[in-house]
């Protein structure tokens, strides 16, 4: 038994440990947008700042028109992706767990290719950009991420065909029902935790996407909440390393202070971590069965 | 097997495609250009088209739209063309050119520079040859700006891009507080080269505690950076350089030069006697903003006229100054910012018109360069413009170095009056580089310059800024040549040599 106590111990410290070390970097997070710039820069970040000060958040309330913009960019996608994400992946995993599926394997190896396999980005963009002509549309931001999901369909086609069990469908079936009916009716309640986790991670995907928006966007109106986070810091990254002659300074005169960077990160934050304790309970029960018995 | 000859064909079928359509548009692009006759001519009786111009964005853009507007009305007259501006955040810059190079995206007019990969762009074609377009649509560009910077950006015999009228040369020095040096009453007068600093520095150290003498401006422009620099001619990525004063054309090894070697070892005398802040190396701060919190007297940095008022600005100290270098024009003179007309574009003679406007027409260069008056500034009454009253940042912030023909823009207050005036001598007075306007294509040695590249950002900051031993140069140089230092200086001398032969230098 004491042994066991120890393990317990040790388990216990090491989670802690693991748990500082998320939780620290973002306490600093917050503290330093509460700081004052001179002071950031006098006496380095810290957990508790000399000089407090709400200056930087007085920025961003007064930038607030580029702001909310940008978080009505990335809401939008992020509702409209994550919905449709989720029902264009249901809907193709559903079929591919059914067993009595005419040609299965080949079409679970071609979602299961484009895991391994796609068409790099010059294609890509120049696919999307003259072929479908998305280039600065709302849609440049959605689409590429719904069609990179088949990581998603394989663990939905997992949970479907490991979790309901077969009987169920057959006897919906001589009961009367119609696919579509076995599908929205018994399918999807009994698979809220898979579908709870993939539109979490599709969330999370929309919330955090910045690539799209850097290649596709260059209207300024079409920034997304990250992308406008990862476009200052790149430009701030890029004045330290080059040196495009004496307009530097000129340059960097335009660019936000540290607090400024450190609010505009809560700032992106925020939401989701508003979100994700409604979604954790399915969150961790999903992915277990979903990876676990796939 | 079936499945391997599918992707085959596929690829073939793209690569085939993007051949054709990169066919198609230069075939325009050459058939367009003997249409019409003058700069005048052709343009109002053809129909009307719009240009797009993708230049380089830093700060707050949100009003382009508005001054894409004002700019239209104006070009509409004069050239029956529109223009959309398209800036591009410097962070996503290489990144959505070569996109928008490798598709068929309207592009007419784009900013492009030796620090992103001019001559590989003109290598593969996406540029378009501007010498017959500038003689019959933009004749009077030539007369803007000195000969060799006009033809500084030629590759192979032809003009790819034509320079941004600004201050092409750089002298080097310190800027530092005023406040401090008129305190202690330190004669800066005496201050003839970089050595001459130590004794500002020991007052500083001595009298200041809390603020570092020096600091650097940015992790790039190191201590030893900013002394050496004047005396070469780093031919962009400093991986084999040319001594100014030889006056030959030899492409040396850096490390292997006394310059290099005297340069660090004063820095690294600095950085013991704790004039240079101790962790200068690793912070992330620019020299600005270290000065503005009141941690350092000044910075080296490679200066213009107006840099004092400038960098005023930025610390919020007022600044004061040394230069210890005459100006200098290195190979990047020219090329380092440019406007060149890309294969996409589908009028050609109509961007370089438009491109004249820029280089000629003071009211569109003042609408791109500044905003809309009254909304982005207004003038003073001795010809100098500020913001409008109860306006504390500007909504549109263009970076004016990189385009057009500064000379013919407002000066902003707070700066000399006659600046424009001022960086025309500074030019024509800096010492001019034998290789400039050669551009290195880095593309045969890309994996020599990849691995290089990271031994020096292992070694530079910490040497080039004294927080190293310069015993360590050794280890740097040998690493270097490890990762074939050698043959990326060979290339260089080859594509250089070739330069000077095909513009007879």
């Amino acid at each position: 038994m004491k042994t066991n106590h120890m393990n317990q111990y040790a388990v216990h410290a090491i989670l802690i440990l693991l748990t500082a070390a998320c939780v620290f970097p973002f306490l600093l997070l917050i503290t330093s947008s509460l700081t004052q710039e001179q002071a950031i820069v006098r006496d380095g970040y810290s957990l508790l700042p000399k000089a407090w000060s709400i200056e930087a958040y007085e920025y961003l309330w007064n930038k607030s028109t580029s702001l909310v913009k940008a978080y009505g960019i990335t809401v939008t996608i992020t509702i409209v992706g994550t919905t449709v994400g989720l029902l264009i992946s249901a809907l193709l995993a559903y079929p591919l767990s059914r067993g009595d599926m005419p040609l299965r394997g080949t079409l679970s190896f071609i979602v299961f290719f484009t895991l391994l396999f796609n068409g790099g980005l010059v294609p890509t963009y120049l696919v999307f950009t003259e072929v479908f002509d998305m280039k600065n549309t709302l849609l440049a931001l959605i689409i590429p991420g719904l069609l990179t999901n088949g990581f998603f369909i394989l663990l939905i086609r997992s949970f479907f065909s490991t979790s309901i069990p077969v009987p169920i469908i057959e006897s919906a079936y001589i009961d009367g029902a119609t696919e579509f009916k076995i599908f929205y009716q018994i399918v999807i309640p009994l698979s809220l935790p898979i579908l709870a986790t993939i539109g979490l991670m599709l969330t999370i995907g929309y919330w955090n996407d910045w690539f799209n928006g850097l290649i596709y966007v260059t209207e300024p109106e079409l920034y997304s909440i990250q992308n406008l986070l990862n476009r200052m810091l790149s430009n701030i990254q890029f004045l330290q390393q080059t040196n495009i002659g004496g307009n530097n300074s000129t340059a960097a005169a335009g660019l936000p202070m540290n607090s400024v960077r450190m609010a505009m990160a809560v700032a992106g934050i925020l939401p989701i971590l508003c979100v994700y304790p409604f979604f954790q309970k399915y969150f961790v029960k999903g992915l277990t069965i979903g990876a676990v018995k796939g | 097997m079936k499945k391997k000859t599918t992707t085959l064909l596929l690829s073939i079928m793209l690569v085939l495609s993007l051949l054709l359509a990169a066919c198609g548009s230069s075939e325009n692009g050459g058939s367009a250009s003997p249409g019409g006759s003058g700069s005048e001519a052709g343009a109002n009786d053809s129909e009307a088209v719009e240009l797009t111009m993708a230049f380089i964005n830093l700060g707050t853009m949100s009003d382009v739209a508005a001054v894409q507007e004002e700019i239209n009305k104006i070009t509409k007259s004069k050239i029956n063309a529109t223009v959309k501006l398209m800036p591009i955040d410097i962070a996503a810059w290489n990144q959505q050119v070569n996109l928008l190079l490798a598709g068929n995206e309207p592009l007419d007019l784009l900013v492009t520079s030796s620090f992103f990969n001019y001559s590989s762009q003109v290598a593969k074609g996406q540029l378009l040859p501007l010498d017959e377009l500038l003689e019959k649509y933009a004749p009077e560009i030539k007369n803007t700006m000195p000969s060799e910077i006009y033809n500084g950006t030629k590759i192979g015999g032809s003009i790819y891009g034509v320079s941004s009228i600004r201050d092409v040369g750089a002298d080097y020095g310190m800027v530092m507080r005023k406040d401090l040096i008129d305190k202690h009453s330190i004669d800066l007068s005496g201050v003839k080269t970089f050595e001459d600093l130590g004794t500002v520095f020991q007052t500083i150290k001595d009298k200041e505690p809390g603020i570092a003498p020096l600091v650097q401006s940015t992790q790039t422009g190191t201590v030893a950076y900013q002394m050496y620099t004047p005396q070469i001619d780093p031919l962009g990525d400093s991986l084999g350089v040319i001594l100014l004063d030889s006056n030959d054309l030899k492409v040396v090894n850096l490390l292997e030069t006394d310059i290099f070697k005297n340069k660090v070892t004063l820095a690294r005398k600095w950085y013991e006697a704790g004039y240079i802040m101790q962790d200068v190396a690793t912070t992330q701060e620019q020299g600005s903003s270290l000065v503005k919190a009141g941690k350092a007297l000044g910075y080296f940095n490679n200066m213009k006229p107006g840099f004092e008022a400038q960098e005023s600005k930025t610390t919020g100290y007022e600044m004061t100054s040394v230069h210890l270098s005459e100006p200098v024009i290195q190979s990047n003179g020219a090329s380092g910012f440019m406007m060149s007309v890309p294969r996409n574009s589908e009028n050609p003679e109509r961007a370089m018109q438009l491109l004249n406007l820029l280089y000629t027409d003071a009211e569109v260069m003042n609408l791109l360069a500044n905003g809309i008056e009254g909304k982005h500034y207004v003038k003073n009454e001795d010809g100098t413009i500020k913001l409008p009253d109860g306006v504390k940042e500007t909504t549109y912030q263009f970076n004016q170095w990189e385009v057009g023909n500064n000379f013919l823009t407002y000066v902003w207050e707070g700066t000399d009056k006659d600046i424009w005036k001022q960086t025309k001598k500074f030019n024509e007075s800096a010492k001019v580089s034998p290789a400039l306007g050669f551009s290195f294509d880095a593309t045969p040695v890309k994996t020599e310059v990849a691995a290089a590249t990271n031994v020096v950002n292992q070694y530079k900051v910490g040497l080039e800024s004294g927080s190293l031993d310069p015993a360590l140069i050794e280890e740097y140089n040998e690493k270097l040549k490890a990762a074939g230092l050698d043959k990326i200086i060979a290339e260089k001398q080859k594509q250089l040599d070739e330069w000077a032969a095909a513009n007879g230098k």
